[in-house]
């Protein structure tokens, strides 16, 4: 179904069709404005709107990391690997790829908190989130046309590519 | 003349599931048959101790959906033991006398408890702790808080142990070695694990053993056992209990490998592609001894996932990839009223040829590297947990360190600290990890 959010000035719609998407870091153009995170915040809070998600509801984490030393920097998420340890490792199940997107999805009704996707991943890509009994992690960000750390970098430091 | 089966899996746990959804993956049409002697769909074994402390019901417990054998093609057999496996006849025999044949065959019995013949304990009607039905057994005798001692601190006894902390029992734990959790983790993690434990209330007992058991008369079972009793450690202490919980360890179950006739030594002897000495049996998880990435040699390494990945290294060779599984080793990861810890890889190196780098701040974090000529051989992280698996991967993949040794022991540490080529490497071409090494 095709949804509509208002997201402040920046409109996004439901991915028509399910599409196969993978985000790319460039490190050369990146300059570690964090904007990436600040947009993924929002995108996964209640309100989806900046100022509540920042004021007033309680602040998720962000999916996305900006790694910063000197003068390089980039941002990482997780790379939704083809073969993905987290899923193999996963030891409740909760951690599964959807055949359709190839997204690494975790179900938090089904995690545990245990920590072994953390433990396997080689990205340092997943978080103990919702007050560390959850892991979470980026979802490509299913209800929008373009993921929000993708639409909202000022220097296309990261892409989306369809594979 | 085509056999019955072409895939027969006997264990239904993490490595047997993972195995047939390997297969699935390659071959659409093969026929799969599990057999299990349990009577549940696969479930999540290591929950066990959430189910007992009622942070999970038993649809959660559930390892994949209700429908996940039919979608997949996959016979399941429950309550079926397999007692007997020919190699030479490519057939195994239930347990009902019902004789089938196989192309491949993949043993995953996994393991068994462990139970140290201790004087009076055939007196005592314990229990142990690793099934499903453990843990119904456990939950339906924890009436009126009762004192339960645990023998072995292991992640078996420290999971129960905590488990019942939460206001259940009042547990008493048993431990030969001089911590807690004596394999998973080092001194300095198992004190701060430890510290939790005391807070909860729960009693430590370290460097000691039960020397022997007294049943108590009262409260006597069907087969004239009692529950209660009490022990009495080397030094003449005595603990007096109402339950009594045994967890000194596990041992692969190999009576089936060795009806079939194949190599044994701890663990069944399993190649790079999880193979047996058989061509067509393969063995995965807590049953196999397979080639240990960090140790370079044949290890059991008895945890759910390392048994996972084995289980899917096993199903893909069952169904031709000749694929071999990349980064078999030690993987803990656990969290025990509040703490995470994890670890993997050699943590307590013997002594001399390593070279051990730690870190400890008043905010609960703790890492700890271990070296050997620059390649990380292991590590432990506590409290801080969320980019661990970093260390991880470079466990697997026999990572020389040296160029960002200094900071490794960073709670941030992570691609930035690489060498660009390495960087971009592991970022854009993904060959990193266990899994992904294979591509």
């Amino acid at each position: 179904m095709r949804s509509t959010v208002s997201n402040g000035a920046d409109f996004a719609r439901t991915r028509v069709f399910k599409k196969m998407i993978r985000i790319y870091p460039r490190e050369d153009v990146c300059i570690g404005c964090r904007l990436c995170e600040i947009h993924c915040i929002v995108q996964h809070s209640k309100s989806r709107n900046i100022i509540k998600a920042f004021k007033s509801e309680r602040r998720p984490r962000k999916r996305v990391e900006v790694e910063e030393e000197g003068h390089v920097s980039f941002a990482l998420q997780c790379r939704h690997c083809e073969e993905a340890p987290c899923v193999t490792a996963c030891l409740s199940g909760a951690m599964s790829k959807d055949p359709k997107t190839g997204a690494v999805n975790n179900d938090p009704e089904r995690c545990i908190g245990c920590w072994t996707c953390i433990l396997v991943c080689p990205y340092g890509a997943i978080h103990r989130v919702e007050d560390g009994h959850v892991a979470g992690k980026c979802d490509l960000c299913p209800d929008r046309e373009v993921p929000a750390c993708v639409a909202n970098c000022p220097n296309e430091a990261l892409v989306m590519e369809e594979v | 003349m085509a056999r019955d089966i072409r895939y027969a899996v006997i264990g239904n746990s993490a490595a047997g599931i993972n195995a047939c959804e390997a297969i699935r993956g390659l071959d659409k049409e093969g026929d799969i048959a599990v057999f299990s002697d349990e009577h549940y769909p696969a479930y999540s074994r290591p929950m066990i101790s959430y189910l007992v402390a009622g942070k999970a019901d038993a649809k959660k417990m559930l390892y994949r959906s209700r429908s996940f054998y039919k979608s997949h093609g996959i016979e399941l057999r429950s309550g079926t033991r397999v007692a007997k496996v020919s190699a030479k006849r490519h057939s195994l025999t239930t347990q009902t006398g019902e004789t089938l044949t196989w192309d491949n065959l993949l043993l995953a019995t996994g393991s068994t408890p462990f139970i140290p013949p201790i004087p009076g304990l055939d007196d005592i009607d314990y229990l142990t702790f690793i099934s499903w039905a453990d843990a119904k057994r456990l939950s339906s005798l924890l009436r009126g808080n009762p004192r339960v001692l645990i023998v072995g601190a292991g992640l078996i006894g420290m999971k129960a142990a905590e488990a019942l902390a939460e206001g259940l029992a009042q547990v008493t734990v048993v431990e030969k070695m001089d911590r807690i959790l004596p394999l998973a983790l080092d001194d300095e993690a198992s004190r701060m694990v430890s510290d939790r434990f005391g807070k909860a209330g729960v009693k430590l007992t370290n460097g000691t053993s039960v020397t022997s058991l007294e049943a108590e008369g009262s409260g006597k079972t069907g087969d004239g056992k009692a529950r209660a009793g009490r022990a009495t450690l080397e030094d003449g202490s005595t603990i007096d209990f109402d339950l009594l919980i045994m967890a000194v360890g596990v041992r692969p179950r190999l009576e089936l490998a060795t009806s079939a006739g194949l190599e044994t030594n701890r663990g069944i002897l399993a190649d790079d592609y999880l193979r047996t000495s058989h061509r067509d049996i393969f063995a995965a998880g807590d049953v196999a001894e397979a080639p240990d990435v960090v140790f370079g040699e044949p290890r059991v390494n008895a945890l759910w996932p390392n048994a996972a990945l084995q289980g899917k290294y096993a199903g893909l060779n069952m169904a031709g990839a000749e694929t071999p599984c990349p980064g078999s080793t030690s993987m803990n990861s656990v969290e025990f009223l509040g703490l995470p810890v994890l670890s993997a890889g050699l943590v307590n190196p013997p002594d001399g040829g390593y070279e051990v780098i730690s870190r400890r701040d008043n905010e609960g974090y703790y890492r700890k590297a271990v070296l050997r000529d620059n390649i990380i051989v292991g590590m432990i992280t506590a409290g801080q947990v969320d980019r661990a698996g970093i260390l991880t991967s470079l466990i697997q993949e026999r990572a020389n360190v040296r160029r960002f040794k200094s900071a490794l022991l960073e709670e941030s540490f992570s691609h930035i600290y690489f060498p660009k080529a390495v960087r971009e490497g592991r970022i854009f071409e993904e060959k990193v990890g266990t899994d992904a090494a294979r591509r």
